[in-house]
């Protein structure tokens, strides 16, 4: 090792440590755990078990049940994210008169707490006080509705919420790329009689898809993994323990159900799905190849 | 000075707790001297309590540690926490090494936390002299060892209502029903009731208990074997759809708060609800009266809610000074002047009889009412398989009381997923 491979490394060391004890070592404590039979009645005395949790994980319904309704909030978040956070996008990389303050408006979601934003669309949902019921009946005359009483409309509570939440995210970086793209490309396609759809298609979007493929990945990455919107809002998962995604399950497993080792081994099964998405998503997409 | 504090406070804790004062001057000076190295503040720190209590029980509190920390020269602190999040973050706390000081919390909170060995086991720490004190119930055990001390016994359900709109109180369901249909209302014909004859908290199968005794049932046997696949759940799950469905007296959603917030604006007319609220009724200027739960017309027998203590357990971490520190704080905040101010203001039964010879609280009606609720209610299990019973009740409760389950398919849901969580907990 030379000199300065040595000096390298001692620049990197701290950074090194510290992410060794905050990642790494939580990370392989989770991996034993998960292969233990770690719960109350062996909360201290737990035991290597081998895979015994891996497989409850993948022999009970609740396991697919739960990775379906996921599958569906991801889904449903990061589409409504792009497609809102890119057409904003558009919106203000155009002149428009006051193009700062509804920027930086459009920003505020996302600069708020998480979990203040939460719970106060918990509080909006409310049936008999929230604010949506009574835009509803003052503004639009119609009936209230139970949001947080049934499952389904619970959901779609905590969808609203979260959608809230995201689009300013793509919404900047989507203008980041906007902002990148040069304008001769577009001036060279309305020479060529190009038009808007065209240029959008052709030009806009597969300039963008740099930034934004790391983006979704990173979103997708996020909403998967959630917790705070969905626990929050929905309070734990009610009504009837039926709004959980994987990650809030997790936690209701370990800290409401005292399934230690078995929470340990689904949030390495997440890990896993995350994985190999991440890695399929990059590659099948070509995201970080050079555009030009 | 501080010695004169610390002398003050230990004699505060004394004279509560011990009766009078041992005549003797060494015992005395022992007692002095004993307070002395446990008030010592040194390697202690801050003292924190972590606690379940409404913002009235609070107050109190905050109040106490004040003076306690005066007296021994600490600075002593309290976080609130709703129960379910206050089992959960103990548990990862105490796991690490950390935590509160003291943990207050309902009763069965020990069963989890002995299991896990994350309180500690009091018998031998605190004196006899100081334990004769209490009733036997006010004082949690598990498996012969002492975990909870507890400032009040009850934390039990009763009808509250307003005499405003309704001057006699049910005795009866059918006479409950028929007064809630009166009462609720659609004021200003907009599809929506504007006022409701009864409301509860729908999320927590707790208020459901009642009603489930009522009809003859109960959520465990002897064993702590779950017993909730019975004609008496469905019946009492039957009831509670057709209060909500059939009858429509109930608000369409009810959480704990929105319950409270309706009651406490006259838009409820009665409520479900314990001793900790009442302060906050009495305060609003509610003419508030309190009854029995009614009796099931369809049984004869009364609703019988669980009846539990609230109280102090001590985290398994703490050692040497700060531990002796904790003890006497422990002994403070359940003595008979602390439980005297809790009884006065929030009407709450303590656990100390002396405390009961008090002129004013023997005269409560209050209190007395919620005596009388006790006397029919069955004292809440302390197993650790009771979590599991919430856990499994809880999801079906609300499936009924928002329309997605039969009573009957709940009850057999309830029973399944009961056993199960206590399978796995015991894996």
């Amino acid at each position: 090792m030379t000199r300065e491979q040595r000096i390298a490394y001692a620049f990197a060391f701290p950074a090194l440590a510290i992410l060794g004890l905050v990642v790494l070592f939580p990370f392989g404590y989770n991996v034993v755990i998960s292969l233990s039979n770690m719960g109350m009645k062996h909360f201290w005395n737990w035991r290597i078990t081998g895979f015994q949790q891996y497989w409850s994980v993948f022999s009970e319904g609740i396991f697919y049940s739960t990775l379906a309704k996921t599958l569906i909030w991801t889904a449903i978040n990061v589409f409504f994210h792009v497609v809102i956070g890119v057409s904003l996008a558009l919106l203000l990389n155009r002149p428009l008169p006051g193009r700062a303050v509804i920027r930086t408006l459009l920003v505020l979601p996302w600069a708020v707490p998480q979990y203040i934003t939460a719970l106060t669309w918990r509080g909006m949902f409310h049936y008999e006080y929230g604010a949506v019921n009574l835009v509803l009946d003052r503004v639009f005359g119609l009936q209230g509705v139970a949001w947080l009483s049934q499952p389904v409309s619970t959901f779609a509570a905590c969808l609203i919420t979260n959608i809230w939440l995201g689009f300013p995210f793509m919404m900047i970086v989507a203008l980041g790329g906007l902002q990148s793209i040069p304008a001769e490309l577009y001036e060279a396609a309305v020479v060529d009689g190009a038009s808007r759809w065209q240029r959008l298609w052709r030009i806009t979007i597969p300039l963008l898809r740099p930034v934004l493929v790391p983006a979704i990945s990173l979103g997708v990455i996020w909403t998967f993994n959630n917790f705070n919107v969905i626990w929050l809002v929905s309070n734990g998962g009610r009504p009837s323990d039926q709004v959980h995604i994987l990650v809030s399950y997790v936690y209701r497993a370990a800290f409401n159900l005292y399934r230690f080792g078995y929470a340990a081994a689904l949030s390495m099964v997440i890990f896993g799905i995350l994985l190999l998405f991440s890695i399929r998503f990059i590659k099948g997409t070509k995201g970080t190849e050079a555009v030009y | 000075m501080i010695a004169e504090k610390v002398a003050t406070s230990c004699r505060v804790v004394e004279r509560s707790n011990a009766g009078p004062i041992p005549p003797r001057m060494g015992a005395l000076v022992a007692m002095v001297v004993m307070a002395l190295m446990a008030c010592s503040p040194q390697g202690t720190g801050d003292l924190v309590v972590w606690n379940t209590m409404r913002p009235e029980g609070r107050a109190i509190l905050d109040s106490l540690l004040t003076e306690f920390g005066a007296a021994c020269g600490v600075r002593c602190s309290q976080i609130y926490y709703e129960p379910e999040e206050l089992r959960s973050n103990y548990q990862i706390a105490s796991l690490g090494g950390s935590g509160p000081d003291l943990v207050y919390g309902p009763g069965d909170q020990v069963g989890p936390f002995s299991e896990m060995e994350l309180v500690a086991t009091l018998e031998s720490l605190l004196p006899p002299q100081f334990l004769e004190g209490f009733t036997p119930e006010g004082l949690v055990w598990r498996k012969g060892h002492l975990y909870q001390i507890s400032d009040q016994i009850g934390n039990h359900l009763h009808l509250v209502y307003n005499r405003a709109l309704v001057p006699e109180p049910p005795q009866d369901t059918d006479t409950m029903i028929e007064i809630a249909r009166r009462l609720t209302r659609d004021e200003d014909g907009d599809g929506r009731m504007d006022y409701y004859g009864l409301a509860w908290n729908f999320e927590e199968p707790f208020f459901f208990v009642p009603f489930l005794g009522g009809f003859g049932g109960w959520v465990m046997d002897e064993a702590a074997r779950p017993t909730l696949d019975t004609p008496a759940t469905v019946d009492a799950f039957q009831f509670m759809y057709d209060l909500k469905f059939t009858h429509r007296v109930l608000p369409p959603e009810s959480d704990y708060d929105t319950a409270d917030a309706l009651f406490k604006e006259g838009r409820a007319a009665m409520i479900i609800n314990g001793p900790w609220s009442w302060a906050s009724y009495l305060n609003k200027g509610i003419d508030m009266g309190l009854a029995l739960i009614p009796k099931v017309n369809a049984t004869g027998l009364w609703a019988t809610p669980m009846v539990s203590t609230l109280g102090y357990s001590v985290n398994v971490n703490l050692r040497g000074p700060r531990l002796q520190l904790v003890l006497q704080l422990l002994q403070y905040l359940t003595s008979d002047d602390a439980q005297r101010a809790y009884a006065r203001t929030m009407r709450t039964i303590p656990s100390r009889p002396a405390v009961l010879e008090d002129p004013v609280l023997a005269a409560d009606a209050l209190i007395g009412m919620s005596a009388a609720q006790a006397k029919v209610g069955r004292p809440m299990p302390v197993d650790p398989e009771l979590r599991a019973v919430w856990d499994a009740l809880r999801p079906n409760y609300q499936s009924v009381l928002n329309g997605t389950k039969s009573p009957a398919q709940a009850a057999r849901d309830s029973q399944a997923d009961a056993l199960k969580a206590i399978a796995e907990m015991n894996q």
